[in-house]
């Protein structure tokens, strides 16, 4: 046991691991709530592609015009351009054009990973960037200047974040009305998505270009099935990204797999769990409610079959009027509980709870039979028709069969219609 | 002493469009103080594009928009807006009381948080609507005209003196349409101005004091009976005019 958790962490490769990827973790978490509300995780994989483009354009540049080999803020820099570019290219065809906004994403982000792609191979003399570590990523592999550019972009996107919470809430929930009180919308915007881009430069070094999306989106989805508040919301998915990492982490020491594919399994595991589990959103929960649903009808016949028979009515008694099967059985049960119904040895009485729901069904039921009748409905038909009426959710249209009809005291075969 | 301007809403020669198609022709209307102001037009008449270019929302090609004799660009705020059901994200983690909260953010400067005056004036906003019980609850797990109190409450929150609702009405019983009526009612008595699109055509002239008929361009602003004429109708919702036949003879009697 010992070895297998605490031993990994005396590595120096582990530590830096664990660091890096969970500041990547939190701050990808807490965009990521915004971005998937704001549903754009599409977005997040086009700007993860894009910025191949910039990082071998920023390689250029610094070695072309300053001689620096593989300057990390250079790269950073190309690729927060390339990442800004792509958004702005996206939303001006989608503005001006017939094209629609997810198919500008998929031209634009597939057309810039196409140029970084090309640009990578005509310069292979120059550029000394490993394609696959790009795209694959390598968190074992961090080096300090990543964890040093990780850890400004995570204060540096979290504060704005938290100082302008209300404000990406307002505009993300409400666009219209953020406008309409005069914040600055379109350049929220714009702030958001270099928010965005910022995150995904900081994490490709960890995790590649085709995992980045998923270490912003996953643990913000699986906090979204669990928070009815944003920033619970964004606190959870800071929670889970971190989880993820630390699990990830250890799945792949121990199977000796590939860093960031272990890192985004645990996360997608975590988030199949809470799906099933969730107490609210769960796959479970909604399992049970459906369980659970008893029919409005069944509940409604069984309350006026024990109120007719006056006296605690056997089950057998029960099942001849209000239907047979399993159905019943579950229904009286659940009455039961909901505190309508008594158990009276073998019995079942109504409680008073039950007695005032009962009577309110049974008053629709003769009330129907007495309207039944004065229309000349004829007789053999009169109870059946009522019995399905009085099902019928009808405050009003019973006030006015009772105004209709004069108030009557008894239904056509005698018998006392209850007050209200 | 300044005297106030005459007319709440002023809109000269409105006109919007999206792409090549307009969805506001030169529409110039002044709209008064105190007044509950139904907006009615056939779908896709451009109804809800008024109502965003009154917020300054959608940019006008031409035209200009001025609230209290301001110009809509500098009076931002002054406006509050409820939104149509269908454009609200009911999944979002929100709760009835942060929606209401909503309606202070503007009077909350950027570097600090809500204070204990907005929250009350929230809840308070809330109390007006009848939804004070409900405030910590998700507002996907409301009934249709409680969600569209809620809305009301954040407007209310705001504090203008000019509201604009977008289908309060749509998709929302009988006894419901009434609450929603009443309240209205009272934040016209209170002094608020509200503009209102409506879509039936049967309870437009009970509504409202004032109606605004639209399809593109203006076809009528004024009192019902003057709006609810057959010939202005007819070219407005061309040949179903058969239905509204009763409707206006019912407003003649």
């Amino acid at each position: 046991m010992f070895d297998l958790f605490v031993a990994p962490l005396t590595e120096t490769y582990f530590q830096k691991a664990l660091i890096g990827g969970s500041i990547v973790a939190m701050v990808a978490g807490v965009v990521g709530c915004l971005v998937v509300l704001r549903r754009m995780a599409f977005l997040g994989d086009a700007l993860s592609h894009a910025m191949i483009a910039g990082v071998a354009g920023g390689y250029l540049v610094m070695k072309l015009f300053f001689g620096l080999e593989a300057h990390a803020p250079g790269m950073l820099l190309g690729s927060l351009i390339a990442a800004v570019t792509t958004v702005a290219l996206i939303s001006f065809v989608s503005r001006i054009s017939r094209v629609k906004e997810d198919t500008a994403i998929g031209i634009m982000y597939t057309g810039i990973f196409a140029l970084g792609v090309v640009a990578v191979s005509i310069f292979r003399h120059y550029i000394h960037i490993d394609l696959m570590h790009f795209i694959m990523g390598d968190i074992l592999g961090v080096a300090d200047t990543d964890l040093w550019v990780s850890a400004f972009v995570a204060a540096g996107v979290l504060s704005l974040i938290l100082l302008f919470f209300r404000h990406f809430q307002l505009s993300t929930f409400d666009p219209i009305m953020a406008a309409s009180i005069g914040l600055p919308v379109v350049f929220l915007d714009y702030l958001f998505t270099t928010c965005v881009s910022l995150v995904v430069v900081s994490a490709v070094s960890m995790v590649g270009v085709i995992l980045v999306v998923g270490l912003l989106i996953t643990p913000a989805a699986t906090a979204y099935l669990l928070s009815d508040r944003l920033d619970k919301m964004m606190m959870l998915a800071a929670l889970f990204g971190v989880t993820s990492v630390i699990g990830g982490l250890y799945l792949c020491v121990w199977l000796d797999s590939a860093g960031g594919g272990a890192i985004m399994l645990f996360c997608t595991l975590q988030f199949l769990v809470v799906l099933t589990v969730a107490p609210k959103y769960g796959l479970l929960a909604r399992w049970m409610r459906l369980r659970n649903l008893v029919p409005q009808q069944v509940v409604e016949d069984v309350l006026t079959t024990v109120l007719r028979n006056g006296k605690p009515a056997s089950p057998d008694l029960i099942r001849k009027y209000a239907g047979e099967g399993k159905g019943l059985q579950k229904a009286l049960r659940r009455m039961v509980q909901d505190g309508l119904l008594r158990h009276e040895g073998q019995d079942y009485s109504l409680t008073d709870k039950g007695e005032k729901e009962a009577s309110i069904v049974l008053r629709a039921h003769r009330l129907w039979e007495t309207y039944l009748k004065s229309i000349g409905t004829p007789e053999q038909e009169v109870h059946a028709t009522a019995h399905q009426l009085e099902h019928l959710d009808q405050t009003q249209t019973l006030a006015y069969l009772d105004k209709k009809l004069g108030s009557p005291k008894t239904d056509p075969h005698g018998k006392t219609i209850p007050t209200k | 002493m300044t005297t106030d301007p005459p007319f709440a809403i002023e809109v000269s020669n409105l006109t919007v469009s999206y792409n090549a198609r307009p969805a506001l022709l030169d529409v110039s209307v002044r709209i008064e103080k105190d007044q509950l102001v139904g907006v009615i037009g056939p779908n896709g008449a451009g109804k809800s594009t008024f109502i965003k270019a009154i917020l300054g929302f959608v940019k006008p090609d031409l035209g200009t928009v001025k609230i209290k004799g301001i110009h809509a660009k500098n009076a931002k705020g002054q406006v509050a807006y409820v939104p149509q059901r269908g454009a609200v994200d009911w999944d979002f983690p929100i709760t009835v009381q942060e929606v209401a909260l909503m309606g202070r953010y503007q009077q909350i400067a950027w570097y600090s948080s809500p204070c204990k005056k907005d929250r009350d004036a929230a809840m308070e906003a809330l109390d007006m609507v009848r939804m004070a019980n409900l405030a910590h609850r998700q507002i996907g797990e409301l009934s249709g005209g409680q969600q569209q109190r809620v809305f009301m409450a954040r407007a209310l929150a705001q504090g203008s003196d000019i509201l604009l609702l977008d289908e309060p009405f749509a998709g929302v019983d009988a006894a419901t349409e009434r609450a929603i009526l009443d309240v209205l009612e009272r934040a016209k008595k209170s002094g608020k101005t509200l503009v209102v699109v409506h879509h039936d055509l049967s309870t437009a002239a009970e509504y409202f004091d004032k109606l605004l008929l639209i399809k593109q361009r203006l076809y009528a602003y004024g009192e019902p009976d003057i709006v609810l004429q057959e010939d202005l109708l007819s070219q407005v919702y061309e040949g179903r005019l058969k239905i509204f036949k009763d409707v206006i003879k019912k407003e003649r009697n």
